[in-house]
């Protein structure tokens, strides 16, 4: 795989979790966007009291940190490329606990939410290879 | 002349202990996350007390309910509310909305609102709505409503025990026996399928879902935009209007 083809591979997996953390956030704040539907836990993660960070919903959390994602993306420097695999390593980290959280302390699944926790994996592979480039080709 | 060889890319040194120091630093940022999400979480609503009936339940006594109706019989304006008792969403609208739609339009003999309960999301769902509904042959499926929002538990966790349904009706003045034979008769059964099939039939995708009746005219569906109560007015009002 080439340089370029592993940089937009991860920008794909990153603006996909844009797109996702971007409606958690949105229905975060517009509540009322959010339905009970059956079969669905997202409303009873949304309301956890976990969802939110000191007043900050978790769900803007990742959103920043996979728009920085995507800035790093571009910026495409070494020290770019170790910076993106250790945010990618913290979101990976803080996203087994979130699954943790939903399995055992708030007994629901958000699907939406989980959908974003599994992006995490590929994106992480991706940048850690686009990063191990860097050091193999000088 | 030979080709010049070409210089080997560096291996270990500072690439290395970059990345190192970066992983490390990661693990220290993920640790700190975590200890900040236990210890600065935000509010629990459902640590509030668990033990009291609804908010809305002394805004509710006086006001006119005949089964799933509350309100004046003579309030042209019908706002149906599609809700699963079991539904954190239908619960927030019971705390921030229900209280100003009733005082301002239900209380005034304006506008009269419509129960139809759904149990889509389980066993709970299903018991919380056959109890209301059989609350509702003692004029009280509105406060058994408002007081089982008020002690929502988490989705198909057992919440609605024997024991809460008890102290509830006990609280709101209902003869528990009375509801309990009520709620295990065919009348309650039947009445909870009439609002499953009437759910079905507007195909309503989830709870909480509003439509509004003018007189005897086709209910139409609404939409508001949050739980604020201007949405509501606007909403009414247009109905009142009309």
């Amino acid at each position: 795989m080439s340089d370029r083809t592993l940089r937009a591979a991860a920008a794909v997996v990153a603006l996909a979790g844009v797109g996702v953390a971007g409606y958690l956030t949105y229905v975060h704040y517009q509540p009322e966007a959010l339905i009970c539907t059956g079969g669905g836990g997202c409303e009873t993660v949304q309301d956890s009291s976990y969802a939110e960070l000191a007043g900050i919903p978790v769900a803007l959390l990742g959103l920043v940190a996979l728009l920085t994602l995507l800035g790093l993306l571009a910026w495409d420097s070494e020290l770019a490329r170790t910076l993106a695999a250790a945010l990618a390593l913290v979101a990976l980290g803080f996203a087994a606990y979130l699954v943790i959280l939903q399995a055992f302390v708030i007994d629901a699944w958000c699907v939406w939410c989980l959908v974003n926790d599994v992006l995490i994996v590929p994106l992480l592979a991706l940048l850690t290879v686009w990063r191990a480039r860097t050091h193999t080709s000088g | 002349m030979p080709p010049k060889p070409r210089k080997p890319p560096p291996r270990g040194g500072s690439g290395n202990r970059n990345l190192l120091i970066a992983a490390a630093a990661a693990a220290v940022v993920v640790i700190g996350l975590v200890a900040a999400s236990l210890l600065l979480r935000g509010d629990d609503s459902e640590e509030t007390s668990p033990t009291t009936t609804g908010q809305a339940t002394t805004l509710l006594d006086g006001i006119p309910q005949e089964r799933a109706i509350l309100g004046s019989p003579d309030a042209t304006v019908t706002l149906i509310q599609f809700e699963d008792l079991q539904c954190p969403v239908c619960k927030r609208f019971q705390e921030e909305a229900f209280p100003g739609i009733v005082e301002e339009y239900v209380q005034p003999g304006r506008v009269k609102l419509r129960f139809v309960g759904m149990a889509f999301l389980g066993p709970d769902s299903e018991k919380a709505l056959l109890h209301v509904i059989a609350a509702g042959e003692q004029g009280k499926l509105w406060h058994l409503a408002d007081a089982l929002y008020a002690n929502q538990g988490d989705e198909n966790s057992g919440w609605v025990t024997d024991e809460l349904l008890e102290r509830l009706a006990g609280e709101l003045g209902l003869d528990y026996e009375k509801l309990s034979t009520d709620a295990d008769g065919p009348g309650a059964l039947q009445q909870a399928n009439s609002m499953a099939a009437e759910a079905q039939q507007r195909e309503i995708p989830g709870t909480p879902w509003f439509y509004v009746q003018v007189g005897d005219a086709e209910p139409y569906e609404v939409r508001p935009g949050s739980f604020d109560i201007e949405e509501f007015r606007t909403i009414l009002d247009d109905a009142l209007s009309s």
